[in-house]
């Protein structure tokens, strides 16, 4: 499967872009992985403390989930326009 | 007994891929595989008005079924009355669920009072129109550029494409929150004021940097509003079908056993968590807007 892959990555003179692509959205997600975890930890840490407030806090949460997500897809976004347009 | 069946499973996927090779090489006419292939749009009815493009295609017939679907959703759920007023059937309880997430979750939280009797409806069925193109962007319709043939008829090919991972759907839908946003404003507080609450307050020298940040930024919003539901309805649809692709792609049905798996896993994060919180964080995003448009101070 690897060798095939490395033929298939000799064979194209875009192997360069697409290693960088590959690169940046891996290194993209880790900042994102981080917040996610960071806003949903927080999230535990509230509920335990304030089982009470689960309700109101849980639109928030989403709320902070999306907008760190989408992180993500800015960066998709900017690496393939990067990919074509290059 | 499962071990068994499973272990037969396996060794008869490990031993197909030698006749599926043979069978492929005789055919001999494979098309490569591109998973940007299935999101081109084609043109199916053309309308050319000038320099104008109001072609029908893919994504617009996806328009049309998601509207006509919003329609029939808020229609049946939240119109008719069957029963009888003190009895509360499951279909009513599902529609008083939608509303009163538009109505707590995304209105209240970001309108003021004063607004929420005009924009309620808007974001309302922003939330609901996006998420039934969402949601019919996950179900295989018979919606798509490619025919296949049975008994002399072509039919067109199952396929699952959504009308959200064309950015100028999200665009207009974002265009649309941004002008609503700044005409508000400017009816309720007046355009000189308005354009003021735009900057914070900092010392006067700091102005020629803030000022066009502040304006640029304005502007940021359209984009982000746009491009986070693109894109995530995009790498969603790309990531299920690159892994199917990757069994065709190596040409190994043993790939389809962690391909597939995989694959059913994305598909069902996407329905059960992607969907919605998309919709939802557009309708909340919108009303955050328009509510802080007018009353700038909170």
């Amino acid at each position: 499967m690897f060798t095939l892959l490395a033929q298939e990555a000799a064979s194209n003179v875009d192997a360069g872009k697409a290693i960088a692509l590959a690169l940046g959205i891996g290194l993209g997600s880790l900042g994102a992985g981080i917040g996610i975890g960071n806003i949903f930890g927080s999230m535990i840490q509230a509920v335990a403390r304030q089982p009470e407030l689960r309700g109101e806090l849980t639109g928030i949460q989403w709320l902070g989930f999306a907008l760190t997500e989408a992180v993500v897809f800015y960066g998709l976004i900017g690496g393939l326009l990067a990919y074509v347009l290059v | 007994m499962l071990a068994r069946l499973l272990a037969a499973a396996l060794t008869l996927l490990l031993v197909l891929p030698a006749s599926v090779a043979l069978a492929s090489t005789t055919e001999g006419e494979e098309e490569e595989f591109n998973p940007e292939h299935d999101f081109e749009i084609g043109e199916w009815i053309p309308i050319h008005l000038g320099p104008l493009d109001l072609s029908v295609n893919k994504a617009v017939a996806y328009l049309i079924l998601g509207s006509i679907v919003t329609m029939a959703l808020g229609i049946a759920l939240m119109r008719i009355k069957v029963r009888a007023p003190d009895e509360v059937g499951r279909r009513q309880a599902l529609g008083e669920i939608v509303y009163e997430v538009a109505q707590t979750q995304v209105a209240e939280q970001g309108l003021p009072h004063k607004a929420i009797g005009r924009w309620f409806p808007y974001v309302a069925s922003l939330m609901l129109f996006i998420w039934v193109i969402n949601m019919l962007g996950f179900i295989p319709l018979p919606l798509s550029n490619e025919t296949f043939e049975v008994f002399g008829v072509e039919l067109p090919t199952l396929a699952v494409y959504a009308a959200t991972s064309s950015i100028s759907v999200t665009l207009s839908l974002a265009f649309m929150t941004f002008v609503f946003t700044h005409v508000e404003g400017i009816r309720h507080n007046g355009p000189v004021k308005y354009f003021k609450s735009w900057i914070p307050d900092v010392p006067k020298a700091l102005y020629p940097l803030i000022v066009p940040l502040e304006i640029l930024g304005q502007f940021m919003r359209l984009i982000s509003l746009s491009v986070r539901l693109y894109a995530n309805m995009l790498a969603g649809h790309m990531l299920i079908l690159t892994f199917i692709g990757l069994i065709f792609v190596i040409g190994n049905l043993a790939v389809a056993a962690f391909a597939i798996p995989f694959a059913t896993a994305f598909y069902l994060f996407e329905v059960v968590i992607v969907v919605s919180i998309q919709a939802f964080i557009f309708a909340a995003l919108s009303a955050i807007y328009i509510g802080s448009a007018i009353e700038p101070g909170h």
